[in-house]
């Protein structure tokens, strides 16, 4: 049941979905996994929606020339606070009726299974493909959603992999190379996308809408470009 | 034939254009086109797609469909170009 705060808090979201959205998103476990550019905005927007349990998974250290697009990281935060720690310690201030968890470390094949658990939904927040099959294996294994997202410079891409309906991570991007060292990135790009991911996650637990299922939104902000790709 | 190519992200800054018109060879690939491109833009060869043609590191669309290498192209395709991104 949702108290008379949360009414009050939720009021014009529960004009879009109804108390029973806002319910599910009460009810709702979503893992974010890379609190960094990406995982900023999305933890941030889940948390405002009120999704009731938000799970943080980074092994890193905010460094200063990550804040430029890493907004839940401040300058205390650097090099001292592990990043589910900061954006932990932000977000049970901003919403303190939603639990949030951490956990601190690499995702690996050994700790997948007892880190991501029951959640509902697994947000791709991740800036390396390695870390992103291991997700999307996972995903599959215990048939969750995974909302992908990746952002360079001023673009960014989001298609959303719900097992038995879409296609794989590894089957759209089988011939993926990663890209070595630091790689260009403004902090509004993370935002779009990481919105647009949170918007997924929204999407898929309340039923409002088309979630970007078989399709992968390809976005260059540089040149006002938003463009849906089909993947069937 | 005729087809129209649309470069995106970095493809559209290094190309300097977000689209153009070619007369390409009936029966020609998704891959092939690629090789194309690549004489036709140096800076396509040099920085963003692999020496190796099956390990090419590009995305492709045909018509607004996500396709592979080997699908054969028609008169008056639209094929867009896309780089992988994995940053976060």
């Amino acid at each position: 049941m949702l108290s008379e705060r949360e009414l009050e808090r939720y009021d014009r979201q529960i004009m879009i979905f109804g108390k029973e959205g806002q319910e599910r998103l009460k009810g709702s476990k979503v893992a974010v996994v890379g609190v960094g550019g990406l995982g900023s905005p999305v933890a941030y927007y889940l948390a405002a929606a009120g999704i009731g349990t938000i799970l943080l998974v980074d092994e890193q250290t905010p460094e200063l020339s990550n804040l430029n697009r890493q907004i839940l990281h401040w300058e205390d935060d650097v090099g001292r606070n592990p990043k589910p720690v900061s954006a932990k310690w932000k977000l049970n201030r901003f919403n303190s009726d939603i639990a949030v968890r951490s956990f601190i470390g690499r995702l690996t094949e050994e700790n997948v299974e007892e880190v991501l658990g029951d959640v509902d939904i697994i947000v791709d927040c991740l800036d390396n493909f390695e870390t992103r099959f291991l997700l999307d294996d996972y995903a599959h294994r215990r048939r969750v959603p995974l909302v992908h997202g990746a952002v360079e410079g001023t673009f960014g891409q989001v298609t959303t992999i719900v097992p038995g309906v879409t296609k794989s991570l590894r089957e759209l991007f089988p011939r993926v190379g990663e890209r070595e060292g630091k790689f260009p990135i403004l902090g509004a790009t993370a935002g779009v996308i990481g919105s647009i991911q949170a918007m997924e996650v929204v999407k898929l637990l309340t039923g409002v809408g088309e979630p970007l299922l078989n399709k992968l939104l390809i976005v260059d902000l540089a040149f006002n470009a938003f463009d849906v790709v089909e993947l069937r | 034939m005729r087809i129209k190519v649309r470069y995106f992200a970095r493809y559209r800054s290094l190309v300097g254009k977000s689209e153009e018109e070619l007369e390409v060879p009936e029966g020609i690939t998704v891959g092939e086109l690629i090789e194309v491109l690549k004489e036709r833009h140096n800076v396509l060869r040099n920085e963003v797609f692999a020496e190796e043609d099956d390990l090419a590191d590009v995305n492709v669309s045909r018509n607004g469909r996500y396709v592979r290498f080997d699908e054969v192209l028609r008169d008056g395709d639209v094929v867009a170009l896309f780089p992988p991104v994995s940053g976060g």
